[in-house]
């Protein structure tokens, strides 16, 4: 399955599912937004997604450090997204919000809608908090479409979106194994072709790749690699961790692995129950506070996929990652895990970025030690 | 006696002293060893911290900042000591500066750091406030509680309303009771309710002054408000001293104000700021006034007690939150009535009446989720038009807008904002800085020559010249 392709012609993908379909196409920015009501409304819900292209718009309206950011704005002005009926923000950052804010004032004609998630998602107050917005946001998508969300239709986006999130697990569990079949680039593609399409396509898909998986021979044992730390938007990392001969096993990144890591477990009310999942994902850096579970999901990862060392990847000036990084070497300085960190925009500097992998995988090499033979390939 | 180019009379203002000598006191108090000290900020209604015995909350902005105007090495120092354990540099520079003392274990003085034993970081639409205090809480297992700072956009919405307010109760009440249980001490809620009433009475005079300032000449400039404005919401006094404090305040601005006394006896230009100055560099305020230009302040600073607007016939007064058309929405009160008049306000009526914690906590928390205190960023996001009306109620020629590369919500929307302020007349200028307490990416003396630039731009002179 060719992941990379379909992320890369993600709008192309949208248009065609347009004029098929002849439904909207609702692009959100932060992995908090509840797709499974905008799925119910029959909208296509779209991660907007940064790309590295040069940059003469942004600057006029917005003084963001936050490449990706920019890179919104950028694309937004150059039609990019032209194809979108709306965007809908959940204040996952305030870069963001500003990308958002300008969409919002420069083009009357593009549906707008404002979620608030807290950034306290542990109050036993937030579930009545995020059921109150959800159910503005339902009126709201009602509005726009013209078409009523039924418990039916809701229940229906919700059984695809589970379905989507256990196939998506089960691949990841492949990963754990020494000698997986799967290399880290190609789950990361996977992962983002995922968040620019229609689920119960991509159920297909992933169905089909889950059963050419488990018929693909194991690899080659390699450094086992995790990257934790602002999100991506391309595979370009994992490809380099690849051409130096290691392999990135699992991620802790908004739109890697949280994305899909916890689900929704149905009940009467399915306001509740999709408030539930959202709140109860892997925190995002931002909504960590107080007693922190970031970091302890952030070990449980590391130990559960067996990595060798651990990559943090920062975007620059990404505001909440700085934050965190302190609790992030923290913990992986008092457990004994060894850490990288360095800081990208929306491009990465090759030649330095190979270098300083190159050491830090070869820093790591000789303390590996593999007993080859006492495992065996994880079968499903 | 007017000197050459003197348009107004000017005098030292006789409150400094006052004003100095509460804000040695509050920070001489985090020393006291019978206190709990916390980080964060309690509230800029009322002080809650002191309805508890021996509790002080401390923020880290009015330290970090003084720190870096006044003692830039170690400032930097400081920072380094922040930036090499993870913490990152597009946080505000007043984070890194405190943090870094406590990294180090000792103050600026020379002084062991006192530790904080929790951490209240008051919710706010900045991502930097709503991470703060991770530094404490990651350095050593203290308690840290989280609030929110609530956003929707368009009009009042009651159901949204309610549900944001519920949180927002539950978050403070959460706070107050554990803080009691914790530390063993008692909330006094009868102390809790005369705080009340005495912040009652403070609003007003401050709202006061800051309707004078829009007097030309203008009594006080940013640089003396930087100095005031804080005492009562950041630094944090007792509250009958600070009803006494803002009182002189109040009277000695409106004696000015009646006698034309300047701020700046040069002012022939006024211009007006966007959130934090360069405090490492505050000298550009002095250089402005060169120009018999005045900085009358900035919604950071005049908004944060006093939110104006210009009425129909054309004059000043209290933002009016009576809204037509589609925000006709009435907000019951606590007891039930609803409001006649005042059908939307971010403020419950000072006749609410208050009996339980609850209605302690629901009064601090304020009548709308979207901040009682809508002035920074809450403003600007729900009134795209914000700086246009402070523009034109403070009549300002032009604006100098910092643009911060940390800190975010110092500079969110803030170039859409210079382009609004340009089409209304008021000339822009931008300059750009790290933030206002970490010099990294200032450059000072580009940032002389491009406000020479500007000036001259605008057909004014040095008035040395």
């Amino acid at each position: 399955m060719n992941f990379k392709q379909l992320a890369e012609n993600r709008h192309e993908y949208a248009k065609a599912w347009k004029a098929r379909t002849g439904g909207q196409v609702l692009g959100y920015y932060d992995p908090y937004f509840p797709e499974e009501l905008a799925y119910a409304a029959g909208m296509l819900p779209v991660r907007i997604l940064a790309r590295h292209e040069p940059d003469d718009v942004s600057t006029k309206w917005i003084y963001a450090s936050c490449y990706p950011v920019r890179d919104y704005v950028n694309q937004f002005f150059n039609g990019r997204y032209g194809y979108l009926d709306g965007i809908v923000d959940t204040g996952g950052c305030e870069w963001v919000y500003n990308a958002f804010e300008v969409a919002m004032n420069t083009t009357p004609s593009l549906k707008t809608h404002y979620i608030f998630i807290p950034r306290y998602p542990n109050a036993p107050t937030s579930p009545g908090l995020v059921v109150s917005e959800l159910k503005t946001m339902k009126k709201v998508f009602e509005e726009w479409t013209g078409r009523e969300i039924t418990d039916e239709s809701l229940d229906h986006a919700i059984e695809v979106y589970n379905k989507n999130r256990l196939l998506l697990m089960r691949i990841s569990e492949l990963r754990r194994a020494y000698e997986t079949p799967l290399f880290g680039s190609e789950a990361m593609q996977m992962l983002l072709a995922d968040q620019v399409m229609d689920k119960a396509e991509m159920n297909a898909i992933l169905e089909s790749f889950l059963a050419e998986l488990q018929e693909r021979p194991p690899r080659e044992d390699r450094v086992r690699l995790m990257i934790i730390g602002s999100e991506t938007w391309d595979a370009e990392l994992e490809e380099l961790v690849e051409s130096l001969g290691a392999n990135v096993v699992i991620d802790e990144l908004d739109n890697g692995t949280s994305y899909f890591w916890n689900t929704i477990y149905e009940q009467k009310d399915r306001l509740l129950a999709i408030a539930l999942r959202y709140l109860g994902r892997p925190h995002s850096a931002l909504r960590d506070n107080n007693w922190r579970r970031r970091s302890q999901h952030v070990f449980e990862l590391a130990e559960d996929y067996m990595a060798d060392g651990v990559l943090i990847v920062k975007q620059i000036y990404c505001v909440i990652h700085g934050t965190d990084n302190y609790a992030m070497w923290k913990l992986l300085r008092e457990r004994n895990i060894p850490y990288h960190f360095f800081e990208r925009d929306t491009s990465l500097p090759e030649d330095e970025t190979r270098q300083r992998l190159e050491s830090f995988i070869n820093m790591l090499k000789p303390g590996l030690v593999r007993l080859r033979g006492w495992h065996e390939p994880l079968v499903i | 006696m007017l000197q050459k180019g003197q348009l107004w009379e000017t005098k030292p203002l006789e409150y400094y002293a006052k004003a100095k000598e509460l804000r040695a006191k509050w920070e001489k108090n985090a020393e006291n060893k019978e206190i709990v000290l916390g980080q964060g900020n309690t509230s800029f209604v009322v002080d809650w911290q002191q309805a508890f015995p021996a509790i002080m909350v401390m923020e880290d902005n009015p330290r970090g900042s003084t720190i870096a105007a006044k003692n830039l090495p170690e400032a930097r120092r400081f920072r380094l000591a922040s930036e090499s354990r993870g913490w990152g540099r597009e946080i505000c520079g007043y984070h890194g500066v405190l943090w870094g003392q406590q990294f180090i274990g000792y103050q600026v003085d020379g002084s062991p750091f006192p530790e904080r034993k929790f951490v209240v970081p008051i919710p706010a639409t900045c991502e930097c406030h709503t991470k703060r205090g991770e530094q404490c809480k990651d350095f050593s297992p203290v308690p840290r509680w989280s609030g929110d700072q609530c956003v929707y956009l368009g009009p009042y919405d009651q159901e949204r309303d309610k549900a944001m307010l519920d949180h927002r109760a539950w978050c403070s009440w959460k706070i107050i009771n554990d803080i009691e249980r914790i530390f063993g001490q008692q909330f006094n809620d009868e102390k809790m309710k005369e705080l009340i009433k005495i912040s009652r009475a403070v609003k007003p005079i401050r709202e006061e002054i800051f309707k004078l300032m829009t007097h030309i000449p203008a009594p006080l400039s940013v640089k003396e408000l930087y100095s005031t404005y804080v005492l009562g919401g950041l630094v944090k006094i007792e509250m009958n001293e600070l009803l006494d404090f803002w009182r002189s305040v109040r009277d000695e601005v409106k004696w000015r104000t009646e006698n034309n006394i300047a701020a700046v006896g040069t002012e022939r230009y006024r211009w007006m700021e966007a959130h934090p100055p360069a405090y490492y560099f505050l000298k550009y305020y002095r250089y402005m006034e060169k120009y018999g230009a005045v900085c009358i302040g900035s919604q950071y600073t005049n908004y944060t007690f006093a939110q104006l607007e210009r009425k129909p016939d054309g004059s000043i007064g209290d933002r009016d939150y009576t809204f037509v058309d589609e925000y006709m929405t009435p907000i019951p009160q606590p007891d039930g009535s609803i409001h006649e008049k005042v059908l939307y306000h971010p403020t419950f009526s000072p006749e609410m009446r208050i009996d339980t914690r609850e209605d302690e906590i629901r009064y601090l928390d304020g009548a709308s989720a979207r901040g009682s205190v809508q002035h920074f960023k809450q403003d600007e996001i729900y009134r795209p038009y914000a700086l246009n009306e402070f523009a034109d109620i403070y009549k300002v020629n032009g604006a100098i807008m910092p643009l911060h590369r940390s800190g975010v919500n110092c500079t969110l929307t803030r170039k859409e904002q210079a382009m609004r302020l340009r089409k209304a007349g008021v000339s822009v200028m931008h300059y750009e800085l790290n933030q206002g307490g970490d010099n990294t990416d200032l450059d000072e003396k580009r940032m002389l020559e491009q406000l020479d630039q500007w000036m001259e731009s605008q057909g004014l002179r040095k008035l040395e010249d």
